[in-house]
């Protein structure tokens, strides 16, 4: 496959407790693509993509062993500045999880935790997240209403643009839509195809079509191993693995 | 049969009630505004409501921010072990201690070893122990409270733990923290056993100009006139009534400021 490295994953394994949860796992995510990750559940999907931005670390009773390098350096080295490491590697969970402050206040917050603006830079940074996100138009007037307020589709939107205003290289998604409804699902899927322009996309899915629409890579685990990684096109039409196939049409979920 | 046995002790509470009250507002003949706000040197009360607040306003003072804190470790940093059991149970028991017991404590320990002697400092301390129990454990429960995704979302963003606690999970649990604190204020408003001697005197002249002065207080006025000074019932009641005054008035406070709050928890909807 062609094009740039971003996140370099060697030999890594997650335990929680006595689980060993992902195994000995080797992949290199491409820069500026979106590459969907999908397996049944348990399979260890949010614990890949936790594992980037140092987020198992949060869990208590987790052990991680192995690199994960991203522009040249490993992000598991003792000198390597977490906070930092968080600003570049954003996260979008399965639920949206706004703060509860007011909209403005909720993609201020990045900026502010990172000392990035004040005054007028930091309106502008707000301003241009929420455009980012594709959710400008519709909050711009109400920007010190609660964030709560907002529908799922639109809380799910912001978090992205909060996300988003902190400057990252990198967006992890953990099934971004599995908690909206059809309509808002279709535009987050056209917000995450724009966004692939500027930052390298992680996406967890369990929607197989989803992964056709969204992602020009995927990757398919099963029990903390990669089983397959390829072109999106490829998998789906032509998996070389019997696993892989046997979850395309649907044998196990 | 439900009925009897919801129906009967409420009675007897609503009896209970309405009877305290009647005895109090025999006392109120001897209220007026000049003796709230005269000087006990002529015969007023105005010392010892001022010192009563003195007495919990500072006592709630260095309660709240230690109670707070510890609420944080404790729900936040505290590895589960031995350890940690035995300081949660070490603080339900300091709820359990007889305030005579603590006043005793507070005047070995502020008043003499440290030399506070009878003041409205060792009166804030000793105060200060009986609020924190109830700021801890109310604490503790408003912070369990607030969803964990707000902090996660603070975390993903690159806030170190105490940011993240700090910015979003405090703020949240601000409320109920404020009505735990409120709560303690109520406890000791009327606390007369714990400041006997570590802070009350029968009579100063005016108000103290520093803490290390003792003060005078209501409830402990109210135990002097009874057993020291044989004066007729109504004034005690007079001052009595006024103490319920102002617990009743924190209480309401506190209820309203959690309705106030809950509004403001949109994710309890």
């Amino acid at each position: 496959m062609i094009g740039n490295v971003k996140i370099d994953i060697k030999n890594l394994n997650v335990w929680f407790e006595d689980n060993h949860v992902l195994k000995d796992m080797t992949l290199a995510i491409k820069e500026n693509a979106v590459t969907a990750v999908m397996g049944p559940s348990g399979c260890g999907k949010t614990t890949l993509i936790r594992a980037i931005n140092r987020m198992n670390e949060v869990i208590k009773g987790s052990r991680t062993s192995g690199e994960i390098y991203i522009g040249g350096h490993n992000i598991y080295d003792s000198d390597t500045n977490v906070y930092e490491l968080r600003r570049k590697v954003g996260m979008v969970f399965q639920k949206p999880n706004p703060l509860p402050k007011s909209i403005f206040e909720n993609i201020a917050f990045g900026p502010k935790i990172h000392n990035m603006a004040s005054g007028k830079r930091r309106d502008d940074i707000v301003e241009n997240s929420l455009k980012e996100a594709a959710l400008w138009d519709e909050v711009k007037d109400r920007l010190h209403d609660n964030a709560f307020d907002l529908s799922g589709g639109q809380q799910q939107r912001l978090c992205i643009a909060r996300a988003l205003a902190v400057k990252p290289e990198i967006i992890l998604m953990d099934e971004p839509c599995s908690a909206l409804d059809p309509a808002a699902t279709a535009k987050i899927e056209q917000l995450i195809r724009t966004l692939a322009e500027n930052y390298t996309v992680i996406i967890v899915t369990h929607n197989m079509q989803q992964a056709s629409r969204v992602s020009d890579f995927t990757v398919f685990l099963y029990l903390g191993k990669v089983i397959e990684y390829d072109i999106t096109k490829d998998i789906f039409e032509h998996p070389k693995n019997e696993l892989t196939e046997k979850y395309i049409t649907g044998e196990f979920g | 049969m439900l009925f009897a046995s919801l129906g009967i002790p409420m009675v007897i509470c609503l009896i209970a009630f309405f009877w305290i009250v009647t005895m109090l507002l025999t006392g109120i003949g001897t209220l007026s505004w000049e003796y709230l706000t005269t000087s006990a040197l002529q015969g007023g009360i105005f010392e010892m409501i001022i010192g009563t607040i003195y007495l919990f306003l500072g006592a709630a003072g260095i309660a709240a921010p230690v109670g707070v804190l510890a609420a944080v470790y404790l729900v936040e940093y505290a590895p589960s072990g031995r350890l940690t059991r035995i300081i949660d149970q070490a603080i339900n028991n300091l709820a359990g201690v007889p305030s005579i017991v603590i006043g005793l404590f507070g005047f070995t320990l502020f008043g003499r070893q440290l030399g506070l002697g009878i003041s409205l400092a060792a009166g804030w301390l000793t105060l200060a122990l009986m609020i924190l129990p109830i700021v801890i454990r109310g604490s503790e429960e408003a912070i369990r409270m607030v969803p964990t995704s707000f902090k996660e979302a603070a975390l993903a963003l690159g806030a170190t733990k105490w940011e993240a606690i700090r910015l979003t999970t405090l703020l949240a649990a601000a409320p109920g923290i404020v009505t735990s604190v409120v709560l303690g204020i109520a406890r000791v408003a009327g606390e007369t056993a714990a400041i006997l001697f570590t802070s009350c005197v029968i009579i100063t002249r005016g108000l103290p100009k520093s803490p290390l002065e003792p003060v005078m207080a209501l409830a402990f006025n109210m135990y002097i006139k009874i057993v020291a000074r044989g004066e007729p019932a109504q004034n005690v009641f007079g001052i009595a009534l006024v103490l319920f005054f102002i617990v009743v008035l924190f209480a309401i406070f506190a209820i309203t400021l959690r309705t106030y709050y809950r509004r403001k928890q949109p994710w309890l909807r």
